[in-house]
């Protein structure tokens, strides 16, 4: 027997509530983008820190994207068979969540309807041009891939697994790869962001896929084996091990450089900045707490604590955006190498404060209610969730 | 009602055509010119004589930020907006202080402008995703704000911050509009032009362009700023360039920039 798959009925009262709900917040979202960038509505970002947290939503997106696929193309690639039974449901939030990721594009930019001047006119220099066509090729594939597993082709499916996985690593290099190679910020500048960006994505999409896995199994009345959860977050916990060894490889790293003190003790040692909080909080509760509630027997095995801790995970990783994109911006440049400035008429030469506002925040979550409204929607319309996820089904597929 | 395959494919399908509208290179930059006839401008900023002037000014009127004639005669030239919000407001040039960072010493501050470099390899076009910013054979770094998606990459870049992004509409903080200069929207990034009007005019009529500033520094202050081409090397800037000691900021990351500092007056 093979996994089948079934739409959602999608017309109890629950169904509806929950779609109207996370309406709302889109709703919310996209009047407060209106408000930001047609009105007067204020957001903290100023000509010292231009890239704020809506800014952060792109890579973030992405990164739930690439992490979806990744883990959805797994049972393709390397031949897992017992998580096939998501992998319909995991390429269907990638593509939710790349729409998401270049939504956010959209709502960061100033000019909104110049962006086909992006396709338009390809900088062969410009990360961000190679970005645009990756982001939108990665849509294809993502569909392409989606439609393989909807006609059950079995060949094509694990062919099109593996060029989702590898353009998924393209994308999300090229993300890290717009902030890593800014060789003018000594904060950005680092060949680890790439790499690093791939890992956080993983690890934050799989975090909330959990969560998602456990909450759509219960609310639609679907079996769910724990195990299958449970295996999964044995992947999550390497994952988030790996993720937190790399920040503190950075860290260290950027704090050996004596010409980098003065930004390191701004960064990691000085509690009065937000920024010291995003790091410590995403080391301690964002990747500590989640491994403990993963390696904890007790709570391991209990499915609604490993959805806490992957939702714990994935909302710290937005501490983690804030982190590697503020700083560089917010600490001031030298531009005379050992000269102390002050600039007569700008804020240029003292750190520039940036404290996002509850306008920047809800088109960040106005951004998040999308893609999770693109799921509920898609699970009415298209067979993405299995009939069950249990034992005896992952094993007649693995027999198969 | 339609089908999921069709729905699917014809989703694919137009994010597909939409994505087969790339063209590889649209065009390409124009890049700066070998040719000798054409020139590369430059401006040299005499150390002394900007502190002299600075330093002299804040005397007078007791302001720590006074705005010295070089900056507001490019305020009013190109049309700069002046926000309240130091945060949001743009500005084209900047002066900053610069001490040594050895306090025991008590230091002498110095003050210098700031502005955009015009740089040999200028960050800002390498990562512009649609080549709104590009370089003219002359060296004048241009920003073409109808391409301008204003995805501020290119302020990120910029390792001298001379990039403003228009948080707001810049006309609205405007007093008077210099009808020579074009007025720019909300939602795009901007800066120094080196005056590229002036300079094309200048050019037409065969005599030696003096951008804003470096006009209003000679007529109402200590004649601290040279424009000129440094190809030729006959010009006043190249003269003046071999007077003395020059450097460039942040020679480090490899932009080469065209605003050249001179600490030294005199040759020992």
């Amino acid at each position: 027997m093979a996994i089948e798959f079934k739409k959602i009925n999608g017309d109890s009262a629950g169904y509806f509530a929950v779609v109207l709900v996370f309406a709302a917040v889109v709703a919310i979202g996209v009047l407060s983008y209106l408000a930001n960038h047609f009105g007067s509505a204020p957001d903290d970002m100023s000509q010292r820190v231009p890239w704020g947290i809506v800014n952060g939503a792109i890579p973030y997106y992405i990164g739930l994207s690439a992490g979806s696929l990744i883990l959805s193309a797994l049972a393709g690639v390397f031949n897992i068979k017992k998580y096939k039974v998501f992998s319909r449901m995991a390429a269907f939030l990638a593509i939710a969540w790349i729409v998401v990721a270049i939504l956010s594009i959209v709502m960061d930019i100033g000019k909104p309807l110049h962006l086909g001047g992006a396709t338009l006119y390809f900088n062969l220099t410009s990360i961000f041009s190679w970005n645009a066509f990756l982001y939108s090729s990665y849509f294809v594939v993502c569909a392409i891939y989606l439609i393989a597993m909807f006609e059950d082709k079995q060949t094509a499916t694990r062919i099109l697994a593996g060029v989702a996985v590898f353009w998924a690593v393209m994308v999300h290099s090229g993300t890290g790869a717009i902030y890593g190679f800014i060789y003018s910020r000594e904060l950005y500048h680092s060949a680890l962001l790439a790499p690093l960006f791939i890992i956080c994505a993983t690890s934050s999409g799989l975090g909330l896929l959990m969560a998602t896995i456990y909450l759509t199994f219960k609310y639609t009345g679907r079996k769910l084996d724990p195990d299958l959860v449970r295996s999964l977050s044995k992947v999550f916990l390497g994952l988030i091990l790996i993720l937190a060894y790399f920040l503190v490889v950075e860290m260290f790293e950027k704090s050996y450089m004596p010409g980098l003190q003065k930004a390191t003790h701004f960064v990691f040692l000085n509690p009065s900045q937000s920024i010291f909080w995003c790091f410590w909080l995403l080391l301690i509760v964002g990747i500590g707490v989640p491994a403990f509630i993963v390696a904890y027997p007790r709570t391991g095995r209990d499915l609604r604590w490993l959805g806490i801790g992957g939702i714990i995970h994935a909302a710290m990783i937005y501490a983690e955006r804030f982190y590697l994109i503020v700083p560089g911006e917010a600490f001031p440049r030298e531009y005379l190498p050992g000269y102390a400035m002050t600039s007569l008429n700008t804020l240029e030469g003292s750190i520039v404060s940036y404290t996002p506002t509850p306008i920047e925040w809800a088109q960040v979550i106005g951004l998040f209610a999308i893609g999770y409204l693109i799921f509920l929607i898609g699970l009415k319309v298209f067979a993405i969730l299995p009939e069950e996820a249990t034992e005896e089904v992952t094993k007649e597929v693995v027999e198969e | 009602m339609i089908s999921r395959r069709r729905l699917l494919i014809l989703a694919a399908g137009s994010a597909a055509a939409a994505f087969a509208g790339v063209s590889p290179i649209a065009g390409s930059p124009e890049g700066i010119s070998k040719d000798p006839n054409i020139p590369r401008w430059a401006m040299l900023v005499d150390v002394d004589k900007c502190t002299e002037c600075v330093k002299e000014l804040i005397r007078k009127t007791g302001d720590p930020h006074v705005k010295p004639p070089c900056v507001v005669a490019c305020d009013v030239f190109n049309n700069v907006p002046e926000f309240e919000d130091k945060k949001k407001d743009p500005q084209w040039m900047r002066i900053a202080k610069f001490t040594l960072d050895k306090e025991t010493v008590e230091p002498e501050e110095f003050y210098m402008p700031l502005l955009c470099n015009h740089c040999e390899h200028p960050a800002c076009a390498q990562v512009c995703p649609t080549k709104a910013t590009f370089q003219r054979p002359d060296g004048i770094v241009m920003i073409d704000t109808h391409r301008c998606i204003g995805c501020r990459y290119c302020m990120i870049a910029c390792p001298y911050g001379a990039r403003s992004f228009n948080f707001e509409d810049p006309r609205e903080g405007l007093k008077h509009i210099n009808p020579e200069v074009p007025t720019r929207a909300r939602g795009v990034v901007e800066k120094c032009t080196f005056c590229v009007q002036i300079v094309d005019e200048a050019m037409e009529r065969g005599e030696n362009p003096e951008p804003a500033c470096v006009k209003a520094c000679r007529l109402y202050s200590k004649n601290a700023l040279v424009f000129g081409n440094v190809k030729d090397p006959n010009s006043e800037i190249s003269k003046l360039m071999r007077t003395g000691y020059v450097i460039q900021l942040r020679p480090g990351v490899g932009t080469d920039p065209y605003v050249f500092y001179k600490f030294i007056n005199e040759k020992p």
